[in-house]
């Protein structure tokens, strides 16, 4: 029961409101005088578990969210939590769910069970008491070689008569078979029918125990009933999980506009984004450095490329810290986002949009070819964006024909490729290319010719 | 005035319906566990009956029989001398009878056994009457139609 999650949670978060407060994570904390005064001892792994979670976030997340919000529940019978206009969950009295009269009667339904139990207890221990005379008097017979008694003669009659062969007795066995035992025997069998009757007992008393157990639960719940105990109830929506999964999508998102380049998305993109372009322009100005510095051999571009992976992991690290709460979740999504892509390399998208597909890129591009050598600023503007075309041209053919050979999982290939994504790099380092540069009519169609010009 | 007889009348088929469970039926089920009591007594004086009829026909004077100590444990019994019987005559008493003095006995106290049968039938037989008679009422009270006595069919 939902209500049981409430004690425990009172304990850590609001040891003494009178209402009902409303915690981020899914998590509704009640803490009226009728919860304090109900004595339900229940743990509930998973709410703690959450409130540690909630618990260990960075402060500043916590700070972002919207105010804790408060719901009146004291005086209502039944009603709905709200957060922020949407339904968070639902307050329901117990006495609605388990009228107390209904819970008394189904207690006083187990206290006769229980009474009945205990009549056949005491028929057991019965059996019990006779079941060890019995055997005392099998013990004792054989000690004399009659014994004086009254012979029954059916129900009503005896015979004045005495006990012969005391040292041989038939005892039934079940199903009607007889053995003939002797004294010592027949005390064995008897001690192990003893010993089922003693199971028999212990069984039944764990019955009596559960039931007791039923009964004061009953109890327990007609009295919180009359109390006045409220339910609350709420959809667990793990808010990291959908967090994540926005995220996940903007990630996705971002991949194909990438090679898209919609306007209308990146004016959507908050702050966050625009940090992250921001990394990426100081990764543009160091790749630029680099080139300045003139031709480098393959070696040394795969050196840059693992510099180059590691600010993309600082850049993401950066991202972490500032994304809600979803810490764990990021790397997950790299892995997908670089599964995309490197599918993406595979089926051989349009050339043009993306420049990292080097298949594509001879046939498609040579007409435009003569565009670029044509154009110097444009030629420029790509050396911009790719400081070493030489050398990128070659790592560019290995990731090629990595991705063709192996399946896209391996870590490097996926790092590369997300370097390469030209999209971004138009976006916001448009404004430097521009002032460094000739203003170029920078469209995505340049990056082809760009990967053209380093092939040449 | 509707309602008030309503309620009247609601009362009272409650008092009936009440009268005929908490005190007809259960002293009909009492009538009838005393009856089957009887019927037992009855069975086992029979019994005795025929068995002395059995020693005295086949003039047994020593008998040996099993003799249940409880919880079917069974030691032999020897009965040296048969002649003598001790019969049970209610209360706990057992008096020592010859053959012909326990027959006459047994016969005695079967008679006697038969009439109890018989006032509890008795008994038994009033006590459904009166049942039916209540419910009867209650029907009356309710004004629902009489039961409709299902034909019976001849075979």
């Amino acid at each position: 029961m939902v209500l049981k999650h409430l004690r425990p949670l009172q304990v850590h978060f609001s040891p003494a409101s009178e209402q009902a407060v409303g915690v981020r994570g899914g998590l509704w904390v009640l803490s009226s005088s009728s919860l304090s005064t109900s004595r339900l001892p229940l743990k509930v792994d998973w709410l703690i578990l959450e409130v540690s979670r909630e618990a260990s976030l960075p402060s500043e997340v916590v700070r972002s969210k919207p105010p804790i919000c408060e719901a009146e529940v004291e005086g209502s019978q039944s009603g709905v939590i709200m957060e922020s206009g949407r339904v968070k969950g639902t307050v329901t009295s117990l006495a609605s769910l388990f009228p107390a009269q209904d819970a008394r009667k189904a207690a006083s339904r187990v206290q006769d069970a229980i009474s009945e139990k205990q009549r056949e207890l005491e028929q057991l221990r019965g059996f019990i008491t006779d079941n060890d005379n019995l055997i005392k008097l099998v013990q004792k017979l054989p000690e004399e070689l009659h014994h004086e008694v009254m012979v029954p003669f059916g129900k009503a009659a005896f015979f004045p008569g005495r006990l012969i062969h005391t040292n041989e007795f038939l005892v039934l066995l079940g199903e009607g078979y007889y053995a003939e035992r002797t004294s010592k025997q027949t005390a064995e069998i008897l001690k192990r029918r003893g010993k089922a009757l003693d199971s028999q007992v212990d069984s039944l008393k764990a019955m009596m125990d559960n039931l007791k157990a039923e009964a004061s639960f009953f109890d327990a719940t007609a009295s919180e009933a009359e109390d006045g105990l409220v339910e609350i109830k709420e959809e667990y929506v793990e808010e990291n999980f959908c967090e994540q999964e926005s995220t996940s999508g903007v990630n996705k998102q971002d991949v194909p506009s990438v090679s898209g380049v919609d306007k209308a998305k990146i004016a959507e993109i908050d702050a966050e984004y625009a940090r992250m372009m921001a990394r990426f322009d100081e990764l543009e100005k160091e790749e630029e450095l680099a080139a300045a510095n003139g031709n480098k051999s393959d070696d040394e571009d795969e050196e840059e490329k693992g510099t180059q992976n590691q600010s993309l992991e600082r850049f993401y690290g950066d991202k972490q810290s500032l994304s809600k709460g979803s810490t764990s979740t990021w790397p997950r999504d790299e892995n997908v986002s670089s599964k995309e892509l490197l599918n993406k390399y595979q089926k051989q998208q349009e050339a043009s949009t993306n420049p990292s597909n080097c298949s594509g890129l001879s046939v498609q591009t040579s007409p435009k070819e003569d565009v670029t050598s044509g154009n110097n600023s444009l030629t420029e503007s790509q050396r911009v964006i790719n400081p070493n075309p030489a050398a990128k041209s070659v790592t560019f053919a290995e990731v090629k024909e990595k991705n063709q050979t192996l399946p896209p999982s391996t870590n490097q290939a996926f790092t590369g490729s997300i370097i390469e994504r030209p999209p971004i790099i138009p976006k916001t380092s448009k404004q430097e290319t521009e002032t460094t540069l000739q203003p170029s009519g920078s469209q995505p169609s340049k990056p082809v010719s760009r990967f053209k010009m380093q092939r040449r | 005035m509707d309602v008030v007889t309503d309620n009247f009348r609601h009362e009272k088929v409650q008092r009936f319906e009440e009268f005929v469970d908490r005190r007809l039926k259960p002293d009909l089920v009492h009538a009838i566990a005393e009856r089957d009591k009887v019927f037992e007594q009855q069975k086992v004086f029979s019994d005795l009956r025929r068995n002395i009829e059995n020693l005295e026909k086949n003039s047994i004077t020593n008998v040996r029989t099993l003799v249940n100590l409880g919880s079917e444990v069974y030691v032999q019994g020897d009965v040296p001398d048969t002649r003598s019987i001790f019969v049970d005559i209610g209360l706990g008493f057992h008096v020592e009878f010859t053959w012909s003095e326990a027959l006459k006995f047994i016969s005695l106290k079967e008679e006697r056994l038969t009439r109890q049968i018989e006032e509890y039938t008795q008994l038994i037989a009033s006590i459904k009457a009166q049942i039916k008679l209540v419910c009867e009422g209650i029907r009356e009270l309710l004004q629902l139609p009489a039961e409709r006595t299902v034909e019976e069919r001849v075979f």
